[in-house]
């Protein structure tokens, strides 16, 4: 294609090529400090293309697509160039990773274990681990984390932090303006902005940890904690992960050793400050 | 789905292996053949367990088998229900006529 560009994220080779400049020169900008993949064989391609030739040019319109794509996926602007292109990552991995089983959930790392966090788009997942990674822990990711089956150990995926609405905000004053990309406003998820992590979390995106507290952070409600029953827990995670039932056994066998052997907890929080408290407390209680 | 009219015995296959493991509040089945997960609660793994040997067995079999252990209440009843389960276990394809 015209314009395109190969990234490493975490274990992850993917090149994107899009027929228009401006989405691969934002990806250009924001992941600068990730490894440089010129000219290496990636294991994934993303394709973002005219929905029609006319569509090129006039009011431009995108269909993302590559190695695995979703015939009925929704056209979107040229505007969100930068969302498609993070989509097509998103769903290269979702539909074609079989090296780890893929659960979607975010994670941070503290003393060699992590805090793995799980939950719907809008539970908070990422925007915490967003101010976590700014506060002594080290952002791992913030859309899936990818348990290795043989070892149990959780390991990063520390793309871009796609932040919503509220949590744009929020993360901006936390990080600066200088770490956080252009303003998608008015996408199919509301407004978005994406952060970069911080240097060491792109530094050490190749080492994992053992998990060693789980979370189902739940934003807007009065601050509650519950514990939660394995089958539960087990069902939540088979629900959140992309290639569970595509692994077969040892799927079976690695998420089970999870389910036993890391602490659980559900919690509610109305703001990220509480939430922190929270994480910090069960951290010392439980992991 | 098996017309299960008439079945009178049930066993399980080598091939019906499942992997099991206890989580606190259920039971998860990996049913090699299949690739599917399956999530039971009592007395699902009680009957599964009392089919190890492979030998066919009669719902009424089944009955007295799990009545060495348990209070199952009225025989009738029990019964009934044991055959449920099993029929049940036929069409997920963990169990098969005999």
């Amino acid at each position: 294609m015209k314009h395109a560009i190969t990234l490493r994220i975490g274990p992850a080779t993917f090149r994107i090529g899009s027929a228009w400049r401006q989405p691969i020169a934002d990806l250009a900008r924001l992941y600068a400090a990730y490894p440089d993949m010129g000219g290496a064989i990636a294991d994934f391609t993303v394709r973002l293309q005219p929905t029609s030739l006319a569509r090129r040019w006039v009011r431009p319109s995108i269909f993302i697509t590559g190695d695995h794509g979703l015939a009925d996926a929704a056209p979107m602007s040229l505007a969100h160039g930068l969302l498609a292109a993070e989509m097509g990552m998103n769903l290269q991995m979702a539909l074609g990773w079989r090296r780890h089983l893929l659960l979607h959930a975010s994670s941070v790392e503290k003393d060699g274990r992590v805090l793995v966090m799980t939950g719907e788009s809008g539970s908070g997942k990422s925007t915490l681990a967003a101010l976590l990674g700014e506060r002594g822990w080290r952002f791992m990711g913030d859309e899936f984390a990818l348990l290795d089956m043989d070892s149990g150990a959780i390991l990063p995926f520390p793309r871009l932090v796609s932040l919503k609405n509220r949590a744009i905000e929020v993360v901006t004053q936390a990080v600066g303006d200088a770490r956080m990309g252009p303003l998608l406003a008015a996408t199919a998820k509301g407004d978005i902005r994406h952060m970069v992590p911080r240097t060491d979390a792109v530094a050490r995106m190749g080492d994992g940890g053992m998990p060693a507290l789980l979370l189902f952070p739940r934003f807007g409600h009065d601050a509650a904690v519950r514990p939660l029953g394995q089958g539960e827990i087990f069902m939540r995670l088979t629900q959140a992960s992309t290639n569970y039932v595509a692994l077969g056994e040892a799927a079976f066998t690695a998420l089970t050793r999870f389910v036993a052997h890391v602490p659980a907890r559900a919690i509610d929080f109305p703001t990220g400050d509480d939430a922190i408290a929270m994480v910090d407390r069960l951290w010392e209680e439980l992991a | 789905m098996p017309d299960l009219d008439g079945v009178t015995a049930y066993r399980r296959d080598e091939a019906d292996a499942v992997a099991t493991c206890v989580l606190d509040d259920l039971t998860l089945l990996y049913h090699h053949r299949s690739g599917q997960t399956h999530m039971v609660i009592s007395p699902v793994p009680e009957i599964l367990e009392r089919m190890a040997d492979g030998a066919p067995v009669t719902v009424q079999a089944m009955h007295d088998r799990l009545a060495r252990d348990y209070d199952l209440g009225p025989v009738d009843d029990a019964v009934v229900e044991i055959g449920v389960h099993l029929d049940a276990l036929v069409a997920l394809g963990l169990v098969r006529p005999a």
